[in-house]
């Protein structure tokens, strides 16, 4: 009995595993390339009701009022003295910090070798193409005249006019590029060997389609070689672009004569920031497809919820200390426009916001994150990632509309009151929503062949009666 | 008139070369107006970037500040003070550099027109000719004494032209009048210097040369008679380079923009003035020894320390402050005189100046001169003079009304009743350059030019120590298709024939100015002089008027000063309400501006107000009564009603409200007046005429400021537009400090 | 050799406070607004409005700036204190322009504003400790015909510009043009900002502070209290102030 008993336990054990972990999970590959075509092939009514909502959303709300916007001039957002800067840049540094989840997790995690990662690295990739262009709009929407938004780029002309490479504003013009271009790079270059699957497995437009961005790739030894040297040059190069476009955008505060602006710390506490809600936002993300999409449920389990509230976790543990170090330091060089500044956000009108902030970023994660079982529910990450989001964009709210509130001249003092930004920022959600919908149905969401790869890497083997995971690296 | 030449041609004429030099010669009449060319044809002697300028006078009030303005092409591009001119010297208010957007306000009356019936929106564009037929007929067809001008305080050749017409004809003379000189109570300054000095005049206080200036209500730096003039004054109180910086304290219920400049600002009880300067003048004397003058030997200090809300310590301090300077100054102004005691304030305020015998010395108090064309001190009509006059109309004695630079139904206390006055008038003609409430209410409006385009002169009535005339000439070519009432009254009289034509033997306007300053011509002392008529006035264009060399101001007889009794009863105050009103004038917008855009604009120099009115409560009151700012409140007054919005003002006593003058316009153009959502044209801010009733000071100046009001709570909020931040200057939503 | 060429340039920048240069007496200034109407009239400034003048977007080139002190009845108007650009010799404007629209003059030592060149970051205004810039918020209405009035030297500026004071530039060239044209130099005290040449109290001076003679120069060092403002941030302010009593 007991022995029977031990053997079926030893099954279990292993049933155990296989069911936890995707690694050692295996399906025969035909299958698995069959379940991730018909995920992206499967479209109900509820998927174009959804897409149909945001359309009109993103065409009321992000282009029409963008053409008003334009036409009437910013006088029909909020700004003014001496917040000239409102939500537009707030929710352009709030984009530029999703983004960057992306390629933390895909770059970071591909260095590093954290097996996890595989399922879910492309869908943090979109992130950062799609948040980026999200940014990207927001920054423009702020401009005065962006009809000559083009006069920021260093094109040759005729009067040997070139953009003031003193401005911060001009270091950020050209990080954001670099990191946008980098970042669509790397996005597709993994996504090379899955459109060559998908080119194998379609037929009409989508054959086509994926024959063009496939490249022709057959999968030969040559060819994955180059691809995997590539791969690796990118997820080393970009870390460093990474960690460089939050910094440069925390500059734009930085290096700027602005009370509470003015802070060394603000490169690593922005970079930490962005971590926080580009996480925040990954998990929801990946919640959200596991949900919805067909046979999600075996390629995102809740081994990645697991792992992706551990990095929270201490990404949280990081922000906060980043915050109390920005806070102390600042407080305790006493200047009398800061100290003021810093009672102002506890105590002023928007102090509400100071601490629901602290609350988002802090105190929820904390208490629920480091519970095993409660970070590995989707629901519950689900909701703490969408309330980290929350706060941190109140966290970027808080630094720019309304710290300017607080300035040297206390005659100029004035509360921001939000004007056409807040639906123009709903209708940038709306699109990178909309974009992600539509990418979803477009390109294999998960890394076939990462996961794949992985699987093969990975064994469950048997020393005696010891059941043992094994894993041999490939590379 | 008729003729219209182009600079062009009068320069041929002149054999004038390019135009280089700064300030070209105002032109005789034969190039009266400028011609205005679109800038892509420009005359050969017009550079790029050069300029033509002409001098002119400033007609934003009645002061008479010499104005320099800039052309280009025949438009006025900038105005700028006259340097030459003694009243101003180079300087100008906020009111003149604004005075272009009267010129080219979009709500202009650009024609003549007849109106259907009074107060409708039906109009009919006549031509000029027609219209003349309508003055000569209404001179003509009525009995003389049934016709009648009222007039605003600017410009004086006009009044001089209608005061002789009338002379001629048996006419009712002019009557002037406006809201400044009733904010300013002339009629009461007249009065006290008649009644101590001799002889009617307006003073003249050297604050310049002063070394303490007690000011008790006088708003010399915002409206008050001259204000560019007296700001000068003010900055000479003030140098520290060459003499001891001079202090400067002032008594007021509310501080106004002349009190924040202040070193001392004393928050009297309304209509404790006159006991207060009694009683500083009695502590004076008692420091400086000798026999207590009869003027302050009945006060009681300390009775007068009770009423008036001012410690005796501090009364005590101040009477030192005034004895131990060897040039103290008193000048009696502004609420301080609108009130029922107003008179008795005047005196015993310019008695106190006996104390520092300052009489006719620098730093001291002058009577005004009078301006080179001037035989006798003029003072626009007095309220109550004008009560008389509107009785007169209800009377059925005035057939006939013209009306010219002034808006009665503006600036007139509503309890006065003009408007029902108006009605038993059969006749009303409005010169109104601006559609303004009386023009809504006139039959016709004949529009005379607007200031800048216009002839005249102004006698400066005070703020120079040398005799002005301020001459204007058009700067620019009419825009509209108005015509100078002058012109209109010159023809129409023609047209009417018998004594009218007699009484006008004029071509125009141009050559009537000439009969009146040809006197002028050869006077020795002038600042300019000319063999012949033409060669005279075209210096006198050229220079912006005509003005002496020497001093002309008069020494006030101040020999029994001190030896009379002066009564220091205090003021008294109608209406039950518990909180005493002071109105004052906008000193940005005075009673005229509002229609000017930038006017509206500039924020208010206490408040930071833009475009609004505003009740000022102190802020300890606002917290009993459980108000906030832009809270709307009812203020009631015996004769009316206004609600306005609360601007909690630290400077104010807790038992007093003020509201300033200036807006409140139901007519008067867009920047004026304001829509509400459906299109309609409304109010733009509340007039606190609204609340004047009737209660009048000796002299028979209004006593505005001797009310007591009410404050009702109506549950509405309307923002006003500041300039400053309410968080930054009064530290209200940066949350309590711990 | 060379490095040391670079550095005497460098610490003669650091000494070298300007040119043109103004000084304001705070005592005398009675807060008349009459500055705030003359520059705006000289360099076709727009009123924008009740509603937006009310919510910080008026565009006022100067505007006079007071505060309270005590409370009633020892309650005290501070002095008025008029703010403009303070036209810094180190502006902390100019570095962060990404368009160069904000550059300084070489040969007026002024910040510049190119209206053309600029795209509407507002990172100037936001980065000015002296918040003295002005957006345009929208393209302001303003009526026939009252664009006569424009003053054809000073550029009519549309939405999403940035403006401020230039020191009325339009008059520092007409005056150093008419000079260059006599052969001759500029006088002190032959032409003055709009601002300066309205103040009824004179309280305004304007002339070359680089010159010890020149009235201005005179004033801010004869009364002993002249104080620029925020002068600790480094900006090298150009305005000094006279503070009084």
């Amino acid at each position: 009995m007991a022995e029977k008993n031990k053997q079926h336990q030893e099954k279990s054990h292993e049933e155990h595993l296989r069911e936890e972990h995707l690694m050692l999970d295996p399906l025969p590959r035909g299958q698995m390339n069959d379940m991730v075509m018909e995920s992206m092939n499967t479209t109900s009514w509820k998927f174009w009701v959804v897409f149909a909502i945001l359309s009109v959303i993103v065409a009321v709300y992000l282009f029409y009022d963008w053409a008003v916007l334009i036409i009437e001039g910013q006088g029909v957002a909020g700004v003014m003295r001496p917040d000239y800067w409102g939500i537009f840049l707030v929710n352009t540094v709030f984009w530029i910090g999703i983004s960057h989840a992306g390629t933390f997790i895909s770059a970071i995690l591909r260095v590093f070798k954290a097996e996890f990662r595989r399922p879910f690295t492309r869908a943090a990739e979109l992130m950062t193409t799609f948040g980026l262009v999200q940014a990207g709009f927001s920054v423009f929407m702020h401009m005065g005249r962006v009809w000559i938004a083009y006069w920021l780029f260093p094109y040759p002309n005729q009067r040997m006019l070139w953009p003031n490479l003193h401005s911060p504003l001009t270091w950020d013009l050209l990080a954001i590029t670099t990191y946008l271009l980098s970042s669509t790079m790397y996005l597709f270059l993994p996504l090379i060997p899955d459109l060559a699957m998908a080119r194998d497995r379609s037929t009409g437009w989508r054959k086509s389609f994926y024959k063009t961005l496939a490249l022709g790739f057959r999968g030969t030894e040559g060819e994955w070689t180059h691809l995997r040297n590539a791969m690796n040059i990118f997820a080393f190069a970009i870390i460093p672009v990474m960690f460089s476009v939050h910094t440069i955008v925390s500059w734009d505060f930085a290096a700027a004569t602005r009370p509470g602006w003015n802070s060394t710390i603000f490169g690593p506490y922005f970079v930490v920031g962005a971590l926080h809600s580009g996480m925040g936002a990954v998990i929801m993300v990946l919640a959200i497809v596991r949900g919805t999409m067909k046979h999600m449920k075996y390629f995102i389990r809740p081994e990645h919820f697991e792992a992706i509230g551990k990095l929270m976790l201490i990404i949280s543990m990081t922000w906060a200390y980043f915050f109390f170090n920005d806070y102390m330091v600042q407080w305790y060089g006493g200047d009398k426009w800061t100290r003021q500044l810093l009672h102002f956000h506890e105590a002023g009108p928007l102090g509400w916001m100071w601490f629901a902030m602290l609350v988002f970023n802090v105190v929820i994660p904390w208490s629920v994150l480091w519970n095993r079982k409660w970070r590995s529910t989707p629901w519950i990450v689900f909701i703490v990632g969408l309330l980290i989001n929350v706060g941190m964009w109140f966290e970027r709210y808080i630094i720019i509309p309304v710290s300017v509130t607080i300035n040297r001249m206390p005659f100029t003092w004035r509360l921001y009151e939000p004007g056409i930004e807040v639906p123009m920022g709903i209708g940038t959600l709306a699109f990178f929503i909309l974009l992600y919908m539509a990418a979803s149905r477009l390109i294999p969401l998960v890394p076939v062949w990462e996961v794949q790869e992985g699987q093969m890497a990975h064994a469950i083997k048997k020393f005696g009666r010891e059941t043992v995971v094994t894993v041999s690296d490939l590379e | 008139m008729s003729e219209q030449f182009s600079r062009r041609d009068f320069l041929k004429l002149a054999g004038v070369g390019a135009a280089t030099t700064a300030i070209l010669t105002g032109c005789g009449p034969a190039s009266r107006y400028v011609k205005r060319e679109p800038y892509m044809q420009m005359p050969e002697y017009n550079y790029n970037g050069q300029s033509t300028y002409y001098a002119t006078t400033c007609r934003e009030c009645a002061a008479g500040c010499g104005l320099i303005v800039r052309t280009v092409q025949g438009r006025a591009i900038k105005t700028e003070g006259n340097a030459n001119n003694p009243l101003n010297l180079g300087k100008t208010c906020a009111r003149g550099q604004a005075t272009l957007h009267g010129l080219y306000n979009p709500d202009r009356v650009t024609d003549p027109i007849k109106r259907s019936s009074r107060g409708g929106d039906s109009t009919q564009t006549m031509d000029w000719d027609a219209a003349l037929q309508v003055v000569a007929e209404a001179l003509k067809n009525n009995k003389p004494e049934e016709i009648a001008f009222l007039m605003g305080m600017a410009p004086d050749h006009l009044f001089d032209l209608v005061t002789d017409l009338a002379k001629a004809t048996g006419m009712n003379s002019p009557v002037r009048f406006g809201a400044l000189g009733m904010f300013e109570a002339r009629a009461t300054l007249s009065k006290a210097v008649e009644n101590l000095f001799g002889g009617p005049g307006l003073p003249f206080f050297d604050i310049g040369g002063a070394q303490v200036v007690f000011s008790f209500g006088a708003n010399f730096l915002e409206t008050w008679l001259s204000p560019v003039s007296y700001t000068r004054g003010f900055a000479g109180l003030r140098e520290a380079l060459t003499k001891q910086r001079g202090k400067f304290v002032q008594f007021e219920s509310r501080m106004s923009q002349t009190g924040g400049k202040a070193d001392e600002w004393v928050p009297l009880r309304p209509g404790t003035e006159a006991l207060v300067a009694l009683a500083i003048g009695k502590l004076a004397s008692e420091i400086r020894g000798g026999a207590m003058p009869r003027a302050f030997a009945d006060v009681n200090p300390l009775d007068v320390a009770s009423k008036s809300g001012i410690k005796l310590e501090t009364l005590e301090h101040l009477a030192g402050m005034f004895a131990n300077s060897t040039g103290a100054l008193a000048i009696p102004g502004g609420a301080a005189l609108g009130q029922t005691n107003g008179l008795a304030v005047a005196e015993a305020v310019l008695a106190l100046n006996a104390l520092s015998n300052n009489f006719g010395k620098p730093g001291g108090v002058y009577l005004s001169a009078l301006a080179p064309n001037q035989t006798e001190h003029q003072r626009p009509a007095s309220t109550q003079e004008m009560r008389e006059f509107i009785q007169k109309m209800f009377d059925g004695k005035i057939k006939v009304l013209f009306v010219h630079g002034v808006n009665p139904l503006f600036e007139l206390p509503t309890s006065l009743e003009f408007g029902g006055a108006s009605k038993t008038v059969s006749q009303i003609i409005s010169f109104a350059t601006f559609p303004d409430e009386t023009a809504r209410e006139a039959d016709y409006i004949f529009p005379d030019h607007h200031g800048l385009e216009s002839w005249g002169y102004q006698r400066v009535a005070t703020g120079s120590a040398q005799p002005v005339l301020s001459g204007a000439q058009p700067v620019v070519s009419p825009y509209y298709n108005t015509r100078a009432t002058a012109d209109v009254l010159i023809a129409a009289a023609q047209l009417a024939g018998g004594k009218f034509a007699d009484a006008l033997p004029f071509k125009d306007e141009v050559e009537f100015l000439q009969s009146k300053v040809s006197s002028l011509m050869n006077e020795a002392d002038g600042s300019i002089s000319g063999p012949d008529l033409p060669t005279f006035m075209a210096y006198f264009q050229q220079h912006g008027g005509f003005w002496k060399l020497s001093d002309g101001r008069g020494v006030p007889n101040a020999a029994d000063v001190l030896n009379r009794n002066l009564s220091a009863g205090e003021a008294e105050f109608a209406g039950e309400g518990e909180f005493y009103f002071v109105p004052f004038v906008s000193p940005t917008l005075a009673e005229a501006g509002a229609n000017k855009p930038w006017l509206q604009e500039l924020p208010d120099p206490t408040t930071t107000v833009m475009w609004n009115t505003w009740v000022e409560i102190n802020p300890e009151t606002a917290r009993e009564l459980g108000l906030e700012d832009d809270d709307v409140v009812s203020i009631i007054s015996e004769a009316g009603e206004l609600e306005v919005p609360v601007y909690r003002y630290p400077a104010i006593r807790p038992d007093t409200i003020a509201i300033p003058f200036g807006q409140g316009h139901t007519a008067y153009g867009r920047y004026a007046t304001s829509m509400d959502e459906n299109g309609n044209v409304i109010a733009r801010g509340v007039n606190p005429a609204d609340l004047l009733g009737q209660h009048y000071n000796e002299a028979g100046d209004l006593a505005f400021a001797g009310m007591k009001v009410k404050i009702k709570k109506t549950g509405r909020k309307q923002p006003l537009s500041r300039l400053e931040s309410i968080m930054g200057v009064y530290g209200v939503g940066l949350g309590e400090e711990h | 050799m060379t490095t040391d060429y670079k550095i005497s340039e460098m610490k003669m920048s650091e000494e070298q406070t300007g040119k043109w240069g103004m000084v304001i007496d705070q005592d005398i200034c009675t807060g008349c607004q009459a500055c705030v109407a003359a520059c705006a009239m000289e360099n076709n400034v727009t009123f924008v409005g009740e509603v937006d003048s009310g919510y910080g977007r008026s565009m006022h080139w100067i505007r006079i700036e007071r505060f309270w002190e005590g409370e009633y009845p020892e309650v005290k108007m501070t002095s008025n204190q008029p703010m403009l650009c303070q036209q810094c010799g180190h502006a902390t404007c100019e570095p962060v322009c990404p368009a160069f629209a904000t550059v300084h003059s070489q040969a007026e030592q002024l910040n510049l504003q190119v209206y053309n060149r600029c795209v509407g970051t507002r990172y100037c205004a936001n980065n000015c400790p002296y918040q003295v810039r002005a957006f345009n918020w929208r393209d302001y209405q303003r009526p026939e015909p009252l664009p006569n009035q424009f003053n054809p030297d000073v550029t009519v500026r549309r939405k999403g510009v940035m403006e401020k004071c230039t020191f009325c530039i339009q008059r520092i060239h007409k005056a150093q043009d008419k000079a260059k044209s006599e052969g001759r130099e500029v006088v002190d005290g032959e032409f003055t900002t709009a601002c300066a040449q309205a103040c009824p109290a004179n309280a305004i001076t304007f002339g070359r502070v680089d010159d010890p003679k020149s009235l201005v120069s005179q004033m801010a060092r004869a009364h002993g209290h002249g104080v620029k403002h925020l002068e600790e941030l480094g900006t090298l302010p150009n305005v000094t102030y006279l503070k009084g009593g």
